[in-house]
């Protein structure tokens, strides 16, 4: 199998990664980048652990190739805060008590913000739409919900 | 799982390497269904030919006719302007296909190809007799959607061949369309059972000209009903019309009993989903129901 030179840009920052053809863009995250807030769980888009936003949009990691990521910007939750400050969505998640095990919430807060990016001002059924394809099996989903209401009502308070 | 990657820039490179790999080969649009096939094993491509630095093949045209590109996203169905009227239904079966991440990146003419016979998109288009246009190294080929469905997973597309464009007329303002889906919970899953819906009013408003009505979930592939079609055509608009109909299809589907339903309760559903998104379509026609 011939490895792909590939050129992948994120969280801002460009990597140069050779990688076979068949891995993914979870793969290349979690093994070659050491990016581990990206999560692995059941690698067939049902359960969402593994979101990142490819120029801006929720994509799920674990059904990507990595080569179709090439000259695409991907962010992933190492790269939402700024300047060590939390991003006011990863606040409000504490505010609010939405971690329980933790494990589904990167990917929770990334859909959530590619979600307010496009409605800043939703309503708590589209906030729950929104959500769908990411689960909790903890099933903290109310506070989960509650945080990302806030998160979009501070927002807009600041404009 | 290991193959050769490709990304051709037309589509003739496309076609070009689509004809040198055969059955070796698969085309990579959203990736939705055929990563996972590869992951679990079921296909063994040894050469992915990845389609999304074509271009071209992702644009929605609405004038008179629509025609949608293979890689039309189910996320741009959604939010295209020209699907909120009458075409209610393609924005309907799109926005229940899994989650924003499956949307944003599954695409129109994969969810054909894929041939589910639960595919939530596939039975709105057989509703809007939609047309498909393949592109080979024969050449261009263009036939209607309905009998391109041939078993799970199985097309008439030709090893090698390219499903390039999906086509259909847009419809009268005495015409109305809908899409109802059946699932064990609301987001993220398969459908038990899915209808689709098109009907058309005479001038009058008192008869139907025509009906379509496709099903998902009750058959090898999705699939019109026909009988319970033909029985509207001609009759009067009435709740009795629109449960026979209801009562027709369900006679005509032929379900199987598997891990979400048993082929009862899916007789059961084609015949409430079918009268109910019926009696959507002529609420909208009439302008009483969004």
């Amino acid at each position: 199998m011939t490895k792909l030179a590939l050129t992948l840009t994120i969280n801002g920052q460009r990597h140069e990664v050779l990688t076979e053809p068949n891995r993914t863009l979870l793969d290349v995250l979690r093994a070659d980048l050491g990016l581990t807030g990206t999560k692995e769980n059941c690698l067939e888009a049902e359960c969402g652990v593994c979101t990142v936003l490819v120029d801006g949009r929720a994509v799920n990691a674990c059904i990507l190739l990595a080569a179709q990521c090439q000259g695409r910007e991907v962010l992933t939750i190492e790269g939402l805060g700024r300047d060590g400050q939390l991003h006011p969505l990863q606040r409000a998640f504490i505010d609010h008590g939405a971690v329980q095990c933790g494990y589904c919430i990167p990917a929770m807060i990334l859909s959530a913000k590619a979600y307010l990016e496009e409605h800043p001002t939703p309503t708590e059924g589209q906030v729950r739409e929104a959500l769908a394809g990411n689960l909790c099996r903890c099933t903290g989903y109310q506070k989960i919900v509650d945080a990302v209401l806030a998160a979009a009502r501070e927002s807009a308070d600041r404009r | 799982m290991s193959f050769e990657y490709h990304e051709p820039t037309s589509v003739a490179e496309a076609i070009d390497l689509g004809a040198r790999f055969g059955a070796d080969g698969r085309f990579l649009a959203g990736g939705t269904d055929l990563i996972i096939q590869i992951h679990r094993g079921k296909l063994r491509p040894r050469h992915v030919v990845s389609l999304h630095r074509v271009p071209g093949l992702d644009g929605i045209e609405a004038n008179g006719s629509v025609t949608l590109g293979a890689l039309v996203t189910h996320r741009a169905l959604e939010r295209h302007p020209a699907f909120q009227a009458s075409l209610r239904a393609l924005v309907e079966g799109a926005e229940v296909v899994g989650g924003h991440q499956v949307r944003n990146v599954g695409t129109v003419g994969g969810n054909i190809v894929n041939a589910s016979p639960a595919a939530d998109v596939t039975p709105v288009l057989l509703a809007l007799d939609a047309t498909v246009t393949c592109a080979g190294p024969r050449g261009e080929r263009t036939l209607p959607l309905d009998g391109f469905l041939a078993d799970p997973g199985q097309t008439a597309l030709r090893p090698g061949e390219l499903l390039t464009r999906v086509r259909f007329s847009t419809l009268s303002e005495r015409s109305a369309t809908a899409f109802l889906k059946a699932g064990r919970r609301r987001a993220m899953e398969i459908s038990v059972v899915c209808v689709a819906a098109r009907l058309t009013l005479d001038a009058t408003g008192e008869r139907f000209t025509e009906a379509r009505i496709a099903l998902g979930a009750v058959a090898p592939t999705t699939r019109r009903a026909r009988a319970a079609e033909q029985a509207l055509v001609g009759r009067a608009p009435t709740q009795a019309a629109l449960r026979e109909a209801g009562r027709l299809a369900a006679i005509e589907s032929q379900p199987i009993s598997d891990v979400r339903a048993s082929a009862r309760y899916r007789t059961l559903l084609v015949e409430t989903l079918v009268t109910r998104a019926l009696t959507r379509c002529l609420g909208r026609i009439r302008g009483t129901v969004s």
